[in-house]
């Protein structure tokens, strides 16, 4: 059953010679001369054409940032927005500071959403350096009280602690879950899926005939495929047969892929997107564009429901929490919220080509959260309106979405 | 054989007794939430019991003993020997062994102060407790500090800081022994103000809501202290006390997390303890007194729910004894985890604290049409 990869990358270029004698170049786009791969691994001449190191580059950094975003005694904001920016050796791992990758230029970078939209970008990235620099003023000279409407400071949810602004915001959670549309979701679904990306230049070309980049053994096509896979799957530990460790692996997409697949509503979401990112691959290396773009679309779907699924689940959450008057615990759960709400922004509706929920009305959403006094006056009525909102524009339900 | 046989009868007859009573003196009014079965039960009575019989009592005498430990360590402040000093360590376990019967009613006024966990948070942050004293200026009422007060503090105040009593006292008699005779006297004065309001609230206010809020729904009192019962059994008493320390759940065995580990032989007793209190409470038994009440037993009882022959509350009681005397035939915890690789005896005990759980969690709740309202939260 399992037959090894470079066979039906074999047998591929096999129906590519017949199909050329055949003058008959319809047949190469027939859907079933593909199969799907059950491992991302690719081969060519006896090499590995697979290749995302920038990717997890990049969320490493992401995840030493939110490992010290906390770190009351030792952190500062040119730490922070040095690791944004990846400037004057700010990470611990050395090899991340000698990478000459950074976070901050991918953030609201994609080419469909931001290329033409510079001032959405940069107001995209001014949140994020406002998240560093409000942690830093309002939230550390305050972890020694206790918070209140007004007054930022500690509150528990459960054993754990959670620090918060005078709204209730923990803006740890509302950066790392932002980060997970801004940056991952945004460069996936909107910058290497695109056709504007994939087909840029003389790709197509080149991928149809293997011409391969300088000093290396992908098509210019191949790579850009695989970095939008390395923003889901970059730091799995087993990146060619990711699902193995689904949610384990960072604390971005890969985790909420795995959140979402563990809900017995959504349980074969991670299947399909792997299959997708892994046919739509072998379509590359098969020459088959229009089998590619309909793996491109499925992934583009289901990795913007995930972000759904876990607005509204957070949504729910807090509401049951707040019903239970057990504040920390609906605080945390609206962070994280807050941040996917956020990155409702970067999804993607196949079928305009934009976002689920444009800046505007990603800003109309969370103003729902943070009028005067924010979470502490947030109703369980409130909650449900916003999910519901969310379930109704993605064809869900918020009952299957809530649990 | 016989004698059981004629208990048995007796039993039957007795609740045959006791459902006419019912019968007659419950009456469903309109207006009540809908009977979760077509047998008469008066929730209403076993809440009167549970608040009047054994909540309210044992907070009170919980409050009793931490007034007494108040009163040993300003004794002892007053005057530091290792007499004085041990004085308060007796007063220490009395308190937290009291502790345990009072720790599984996290709802309302123990819910509101978040009592459990500001009460009994193990391990215990020692380097936290020794930044406080040697800098001051700490806010015991705040969340980050729970891993810094409480009877695990105290456990390492009183028994963690020396491996003898003249090795302690030179703390509390040292260059900086006053700063630590203050932490010792104000980790016990926040133990003071959280058992007063608890115990106030309960006897003014509360104890009405609790007891008026008699219905079937998942907010009505029983269905909701039946969830915090089930939840403590569950994660505090079978997790906490043994699950995690034997590493059930990582693989990997962590004595440090044992409670009161700096006081080996106490942590089996006060594990027993607790499971005497949650099968008292499962039973009815009047805090201090002997027999049954109004319960969870008499309330499957009279919904007659059997279960491979047996009434269900036989088999739940067979197997807190069988529990019981698994846990009491273990060394310390401390020597059971680090001599043994794995922890076969202590594995095995837990399996039988384990055992409990689908018992109470499921069995119990659905014959009782009460819905468990906390799943294992997803991590984050």
């Amino acid at each position: 059953m399992r037959i090894p990869f470079y066979y039906t990358v074999i047998f591929a270029l096999f129906g590519l010679v017949s199909c050329a004698t055949d003058d008959d170049a319809g047949t190469v786009n027939d859907p079933t001369t593909v199969a799907t791969p059950e491992m991302y691994s690719f081969v060519r001449d006896g090499e590995s054409t697979v290749s995302f190191s920038g990717q997890t580059t990049r969320i490493q950094m992401a995840e030493e940032m939110l490992s010290v975003f906390l770190d009351f005694d030792t952190t500062t904001e040119d730490l922070l927005l040095n690791m944004l920016s990846n400037e004057n050796s700010p990470f611990s791992d050395p090899s991340l500071n000698e990478s000459d990758k950074n976070i901050l230029s991918k953030i609201a970078a994609s080419e469909d959403y931001f290329s033409g939209n510079t001032a959405g970008s940069a107001t995209v990235r001014n949140q994020f350096e406002s998240y560093i620099t409000s942690v830093i003023s309002e939230v550390y000279p305050n972890t020694e009280q206790a918070a209140a409407p007004g007054v930022p400071g500690q509150i528990s949810d459960g054993s754990s602690t959670r620090f918060v602004n005078g709204k209730g915001l923990e803006y740890n959670q509302a950066f790392g879950k932002s980060m997970i549309g801004a940056l991952m979701l945004d460069q996936a679904l909107n910058n290497y899926l695109s056709s504007a990306v994939l087909d840029a230049g003389n790709n197509r070309e080149n991928n149809t005939a293997k011409i391969t980049e300088a000093e290396a053994s992908y098509t210019t096509m191949e790579h850009k495929w695989d970095e939008a896979y390395g923003y889901v799957y970059g730091n799995a530990a087993m990146p060619e047969n990711p699902n193995t460790t689904i949610g384990e692996d960072d604390s971005f997409l890969n985790k909420y892929v795995g959140r979402v697949n563990s809900d017995d509503d959504y349980n074969t979401i991670a299947q399909e997107i792997f299959d997708a990112f892994a046919l739509g691959r072998a379509a590359i290396v098969a020459n088959d564009y229009e089998l590619r773009d309909a793996q491109a679309e499925i992934i583009r779907n289901r990795l913007s429901l995930v972000i759904a699924v876990r607005s509204i689940y957070y949504l729910q959450q807090a509401k049951t929490a707040i019903i239970a008057e057990n504040y920390g615990t609906a605080f945390h759960d609206l962070s994280e919220a807050y941040g996917f709400i956020y990155s409702l922004q970067f999804t993607r509706n196949t079928a305009t080509n934009a976002p689920y929920f444009d800046a505007a009305e990603v800003d109309v959403l969370l103003n729902n959260v943070q009028q005067a006094e924010g979470f502490w006056e947030v109703t369980p009525e409130i909650l449900d309106a916003m999910s519901a909102t969310i379930a109704d524009r993605f064809g869900i339900t918020v009952a299957e979405a809530g649990s | 054989m016989n004698i059981m046989l004629r208990s048995t009868l007796l039993f039957f007859c007795l609740f045959g007794l006791l459902s006419c009573a019912t019968d007659e003196s419950n009456t469903t009014t309109a207006d009540d939430d809908s009977n979760p079965s077509a047998v008469d039960f008066d929730r209403s009575a076993m809440l009167e019991h549970w608040a009047d019989a054994l909540i309210i009592p044992g907070y009170d005498q919980w409050n009793t003993e931490l007034t007494a430990l108040q009163m040993a360590a300003s004794d002892f402040t007053m005057n530091p020997t290792e007499t004085s000093l041990r004085v308060v360590r007796e007063q220490w376990i009395t308190a937290y062994t009291m502790w345990q019967r009072v720790a599984m009613f996290e709802m309302g006024p123990a819910e509101r102060s978040d009592l459990r966990l500001s009460v009994n948070s193990y391990p215990t942050n020692t380097s936290q407790i020794e930044n406080h004293i040697l800098e001051g200026g700490y806010d015991l009422t705040l969340p980050a500090n729970r891993t810094a007060k409480g009877f695990p503090a105290l456990d390492y105040l009183l028994n963690g800081i020396g491996t003898t009593d003249a090795e302690r006292l030179a703390v509390y008699t040292g260059a900086n022994g006053t700063a630590y005779q203050q932490y010792l006297s104000d980790v016990i004065t926040d133990l003071n103000t959280l058992s007063n309001s608890v115990l106030t609230e309960w006897q003014n206010d509360y104890r009405t809501e609790f007891i008026s809020n008699d219905g079937a729904s998942a907010t009505a009192s029983t269905d909701r202290l039946v969830n915090d019962y089930i939840f403590y059994y569950e994660k505090f008493l079978r997790a906490g006390k043994m699950g995690i320390p034997l590493g059930v759940f990582t693989g990997t065995p962590e004595p440090q997390t044992l409670e009161a580990f700096y006081y080996p032989s106490l942590g089996n007793a006060l594990f027993l303890e607790a499971l005497d209190a949650t099968q008292d409470f499962f039973n009815g038994t009047p805090f201090n007194g002997t027999g049954t009440g109004p319960s969870l037993a008499s309330y499957l009882d009279t919904l007659n729910t059997v279960t491979n022959g047996a009434t269900l509350s036989e088999s739940i009681n067979e197997q807190f004894v069988t529990a019981r005397n698994a846990v009491m035939a273990l060394e310390t915890f401390k020597v059971e985890i680090e001599e043994n690789d794995p922890p076969t005896t202590m594995l095995n005990a837990y399996d039988e604290v384990q055992a409990l759980v689908p018992l109470l969690k499921v069995d119990m709740v659905s014959a009782m049409s009460i819905r468990i309202d906390y799943v294992d939260a997803d991590g984050d």
